[in-house]
């Protein structure tokens, strides 16, 4: 099914990106390009709706993606002629724009000049924020681009996506405690959130096989990691990620099982009996094979899985049942 | 399935236009007796609808809402596990209405947005690795060839 041109398009693949960009002559032939604001033209010509606005923002950000650079412009026209040069919004986008333009380091360090001159202006210019800190981290000064967020966080700390991206930054420099910190928050604004426990259980089993078996903190990290994936899995039935981390995390605690079994403190969230854990294998086994079964077979309604997972999720199948015969079934 | 709703709603739809015949025809006939019966001056009867189309006119209807209810796609869940689990399985192919459109308030995992983060996009990381893609899927292509 093609993609939505409503659906922001950040995640798309490459192939998906290009076909979207491939409408934008279409798109922007179609629709209006200008759509006064007075309402009394408003009367005469065709109304306007919200869809058409967040489709000129996701053709946009398609059509940078793959090169169409004049078609990116036009969308840009058409937000500016409808909302404005100094529309928060408008000015990330115009930012944006202006750094998949530039060729060299040196007009990068432009853009990020006008970022601060931007922001020095009106240091509530969150939309800009945050595109210095997506600039910065993209020039690989890390650091800066954290010390900006944790300043951003200060003054907008209901931020969810800024606590991810903080998580993420943290994260690619192996500060493990504080990537951990920054999800937690994300999970206080966003409970319900399935990807991000499967993303903080995944952090977690990283954090345990970064501080090696047999560490202080290895057992606190795989214990919290199991609890993680156990919750992804009680918000969304058949979750793929949540089965793959659970799988994951149970081996490597039964295969560890000769460590210590000392009690945490009774505070922390300690591991559950060995009995408990194999059944929790055995279970996780078995949803992945179901899953992985149907997905390869193109059953009505199983479709909707990343290909990608499931190869992850047979190939994981395959070695675990070369390793351990007897516990597969 | 959508056959056999269709069936029952034309079905229906047969019934309530013979009640509305029916109807149609019975008043016309009482008219024409009224217009007699002045001249025979016999008692003055009431034009009551029989009972026969009124029954007929309730059970078309109940007929029609039973092939409509038959042809509805079946209900969202309202567990929240049960929806996200079908977001994860099905994918847009689960949230179609009558028509086979995706509907537009689909929008997949709402919490996705918090894993790309559209407000952080770093679009000179994304057209390199386009670019990548592309010349990789032409020099793959040209090996095929």
């Amino acid at each position: 099914m093609a993609p939505s041109l409503l659906h922001p398009p950040s995640q798309l693949s490459h192939a998906a990106a290009l076909q979207l960009s491939q409408q934008a002559p279409a798109v922007l032939r179609s629709s209006p390009s200008t759509v006064s604001a007075s309402p009394l033209s408003a009367l005469f010509s065709a109304s306007e709706s919200p869809e058409l606005w967040t489709k000129y923002e996701n053709l946009l950000l398609s059509c940078l993606r793959t090169g169409d650079e004049r078609a990116a412009h036009q969308c840009l026209e058409r937000l500016v002629a409808r909302f404005g040069n100094d529309n928060e919004r408008v000015m990330a986008f115009k930012g944006l724009l202006k750094e998949a333009d530039a060729e060299n380091n040196g007009q990068l360090e432009l853009v990020l000049k006008e970022y601060d001159q931007i922001l020095s202006d009106n240091d509530t210019n969150i939309p800009i924020t945050k595109r210095r800190i997506a600039l910065l981290r993209s020039l690989g000064r890390v650091s800066d681009a954290a010390s900006s967020l944790v300043r951003l966080l200060e003054f907008s700390p209901t931020d969810a996506e800024a606590w991810s991206e903080l998580a993420e930054i943290y994260l690619t420099q192996g500060l493990y405690a504080q990537a951990i910190y920054a999800l937690e928050e994300v999970l206080i604004l966003a409970p319900n959130a399935w990807n991000i426990h499967a993303r903080l259980g995944e952090m977690q089993y990283m954090a345990a096989t970064a501080s090696g078996a047999g560490a202080g903190p290895y057992r606190k990290y795989l214990a919290e990691a199991l609890k993680r994936f156990a919750r992804s899995i009680e918000l969304c039935d058949d979750y793929l990620r949540g089965y793959y981390g659970l799988k994951l995390v149970t081996s490597e605690v039964l295969g560890d099982s000769a460590g210590s079994t000392k009690q945490n403190g009774a505070d922390e969230f300690s591991l559950p009996d060995p009995a408990t854990i194999e059944r929790l294998n055995e279970l996780a086994t078995a949803k992945l094979s179901e899953i992985v079964r149907h997905a390869a077979a193109r059953d009505p309604g199983w479709c909707g899985y990343d290909e990608l997972e499931v190869a992850a999720a047979r190939e994981l199948l395959t070695k675990d049942a070369s390793a351990l015969p007897g516990v597969v079934r | 399935m959508t056959w056999i709703s269709k069936t029952i709603t034309v079905f229906g739809g047969l019934l309530l236009a013979h009640a509305c015949y029916s109807a149609q025809e019975h008043s016309a006939l009482q008219s024409l007796r009224a217009a007699t019966s002045t001249l025979t001056s016999s008692s003055p009867n009431t034009a009551a609808l029989p009972v026969d189309i009124a029954i007929e006119t309730v059970v078309a209807t109940l007929v029609i809402l039973l092939g409509l209810v038959l042809g509805t796609r079946p209900l969202r869940p309202i567990q929240w596990r049960v929806w996200a689990g079908k977001i994860e399985r099905e994918g847009e192919e689960g949230f179609v209405d009558n028509e086979g459109e995706v509907n537009k308030d689909y929008v997949g995992n709402p919490f996705r947005m918090l894993e790309a983060r559209p407000g952080f996009v770093d679009i000179r990381k994304q057209r390199r690795e386009f670019a990548q893609w592309v010349k990789n899927g032409d020099s793959a292509g040209a090996g095929a060839q």
